[in-house]
């Protein structure tokens, strides 16, 4: 039963990764016990995670579920890369709803949030490194744009999705 | 803040549950289409959505929500929709939030494995990402920001963020193990000086 193994298997990558690129690993051993990608294919399925929205773990279980059983294996793949979210996640969000007011879990939130900023800096600084520097070759445009779409959105206030279809425009007239 | 959320959210009927749960998923669904790098551009787009104009939640649940997000396991935008969909209205806003941040990379992935010989080799379509992920950079900057009053209250706070900021860039230490360490150093501290003050 293909959905069922496909199933199984996005969930067991969905337990066992912890954002971003980690996930990478269990994907590729995944796909390639079972036969469901190339090396070749993983490599750009990562890529075109890059290049479209949402995240590598979504992206990758409907590309290697469709490819596999259609368009109802990549709907099982992409159910079963969430059922962590679905499960662990809503369990501690009842857990915290329920006693967000005791003192350990105000003390362990409070501290918790500047680290969670930190990590936020830190993935702006490494997105900075690998768009502007790619390579370790300046790209000016990138940079030009980024101002641009900064300034739009701090003077102006256009929404989010306005301002990313304003530097795709841009990226197409000055990137060479 | 959090507390009237909560009593809000005990009371609600379900006409009304029904309706915030057609409404998350509707966000959610719109904001999908645009969740570039990562994810991390909808922590920006929730701030200003829900913390700003709508004024459903404070920038510090937002930030426990990522906190917590990030140290689970799984894909940290739906675990994200997931925390706060169930915090404006119980479970099925949470399935709602969750299926409805899915479904737009569903459907891309869908047109883009059918058409992926055209897509991954298009020059304009290459030109066009480069702008798109040049602007992620602002739009998380505007993330930290605005959520820059919520997670950094005193000395203690931004030690803490630095720290996991260096830990993040320069060793290959788990973001999830940072947090969980972040966050047993942070009860120990803070439950010593209970204690002095208690004295």
């Amino acid at each position: 039963m293909v959905y069922l193994q496909l199933f199984l298997s996005f969930m067991k990558i969905g337990f066992t990764s912890f954002g971003g690129l980690s996930m990478v690993s269990v994907i590729n051993q995944e796909m390639l016990t079972h036969g469901w990608m190339t090396q070749q294919e993983i490599g750009d399925i990562i890529a075109i995670a890059e290049m479209t929205p949402g995240s590598l773990g979504i992206n990758c279980a409907t590309f290697a579920g469709i490819k596999t059983a259609g368009v109802l294996g990549g709907i099982v793949s992409t159910l079963g890369v969430m059922v962590p979210s679905l499960s662990l996640c809503l369990i501690a969000a009842v857990f915290i709803a329920h006693f967000r007011k005791s003192r350990f879990i105000t003390d362990l939130l409070s501290s918790v949030r500047p680290v969670c900023l930190g990590l936020i800096c830190a993935t702006a600084l490494t997105l900075m490194q690998s768009n502007f520097l790619p390579g370790w070759s300046f790209c000016w445009q990138a940079v030009v744009i980024a101002a641009a779409a900064g300034f739009l959105m701090w003077k102006f206030k256009l929404s989010i999705p306005v301002v990313i279809m304003i530097s795709a425009a841009l990226g197409l007239l000055i990137v060479r | 803040m959090p507390a009237r959320i909560e009593t809000q959210k005990n009371e609600l009927r379900p006409s009304e549950k029904l309706r915030r749960a057609w409404l998350l998923f509707f966000f959610f669904f719109r904001i999908g289409f645009f969740t570039f790098g990562g994810g991390w551009s909808i922590i920006a787009q929730m701030t200003r959505e829900f913390v700003e104009k709508r004024k459903w939640l404070t920038n510090e649940a937002l930030m426990d929500n990522v906190s917590i997000s990030q140290s689970l396991p799984g894909i940290m935008i739906i675990n994200c929709s997931v925390q706060f969909g169930y915090s404006m209205g119980g479970v099925l806003c949470a399935f709602a939030s969750a299926l409805g941040i899915a479904l737009p990379s569903f459907l891309i992935l869908m047109i883009v494995t059918y058409a992926y010989n055209v897509f991954a080799d298009n020059i304009y379509v290459a030109r066009a990402l480069v702008g798109v992920r040049a602007a992620v950079v602002p739009i998380i900057i505007s993330a930290i920001l605005r959520l820059r009053k919520a997670a950094l209250k005193d000395a203690l706070g931004w030690i803490f963020a630095s720290l996991a900021l260096l830990l993040c860039l320069f060793t290959n230490v788990s973001r999830a193990l940072i947090i969980l360490v972040g966050g047993i150093a942070g009860v120990l501290i803070l439950n010593a000086r209970h204690r002095k003050e208690e004295k």
